[in-house]
């Protein structure tokens, strides 16, 4: 991403510094287990208050830590974060509206720190379940390297990432063609998308070949 | 067998502040799937050397009557 214009104008939303308890709670759980699980590698055996502390607190502290893996994933500086990622976070900073992506996120119409998750995850607590099997299985793959470029999304986009924000929008409602009958019941079996025909393509296809050109 | 399995505690422990010190693609990675499958062989070596040691075992007794 480009270096942002600095001021205070553009910190949102102003926060006063607090403790992270998220990213602090995992180690203040996880030091006193790695003193027990230290002494019963060193002895061999622990007492029986001793195993179950030794039992229970590994176990309470990658709870925390998976907590604060699941909040903090949400950012898009995560997602870039993977080398094949990278462009297509690189190409949200694109003001020329070659991609939805960008165009949302140029636009500040996302919040721009989780742009990635707002868009790619549904609604309630299924849809952040969903997407975070997801997330896993990308991780998964992006270490085993069993992935083709251009990347593809896995099945068809969940429209209603997108009606959540614009289904009451009045703007939405006026476009003439939104309110045509086949067009929106050909969305919502999605055999219709709203990208490549009527709106630009979710992301650059330069984006999705790893930052090459597509061949 | 403790011993094995406060290592793999301590293993996962490791992996845990790696996440802490610097969480990205890479470390959340080792975290899903070396650190979670590291604690829960340790948990499990644990249980099975408490099992063996007949722990866990249902013995048919009951607390004594109280009356």
């Amino acid at each position: 991403m480009s270096p942002a214009p600095a001021g205070p104008l553009f910190i949102s939303p102003p926060v006063e510094p607090t403790v992270d308890w998220l990213r602090l709670l995992p180690i203040l759980v996880a030091l006193p287990a790695a003193a027990i699980l230290t002494w019963g590698l060193v002895r061999g055996r622990l007492p029986p208050a001793a195993a179950v502390a030794g039992l229970v607190l590994p176990v309470a502290a990658y709870a925390l830590g998976m907590l604060m893996v699941m909040e903090k994933s949400k950012e898009a500086q995560f997602c870039g974060s993977c080398h094949v990622m990278e462009p297509v976070v690189k190409s949200l900073d694109a003001t020329d509206g070659s991609s939805l992506a960008a165009i949302h996120y140029t636009r500040g119409l996302v919040p721009t720190g989780e742009a990635c998750y707002t868009c790619h995850s549904g609604y309630g607590i299924w849809g952040t379940f969903d997407a975070k099997m997801a997330g896993t299985m990308h991780m998964l793959r992006t270490a085993t390297g069993i992935y083709d470029l251009p990347l593809k999304l896995n099945g068809s986009f969940d429209i209603n990432s997108c009606l959540g924000c614009h289904a009451g929008a009045a703007s939405f409602r006026a476009v003439e063609a939104h309110q045509a009958p086949d067009l929106q019941e050909a969305l919502l079996n999605h055999t219709m998308s709203c990208t490549g025909t009527c709106h630009p393509a979710a992301h650059p296809e330069t984006a999705l070949t790893g930052g090459n050109a597509p061949t | 067998m403790t011993r094995a399995a406060c290592l793999l505690g301590l293993i996962a422990l490791a992996i845990l502040m790696l996440i802490e010190v610097r969480l990205d693609g890479a470390t959340a990675t080792i975290f899903s799937f070396v650190g979670i499958p590291a604690l829960a062989v340790a948990v499990g070596l644990y249980l099975l050397h408490r099992w063996r040691a007949g722990a866990f075992h249902f013995t048919g007794a009951s607390r004594p009557p109280t009356s």
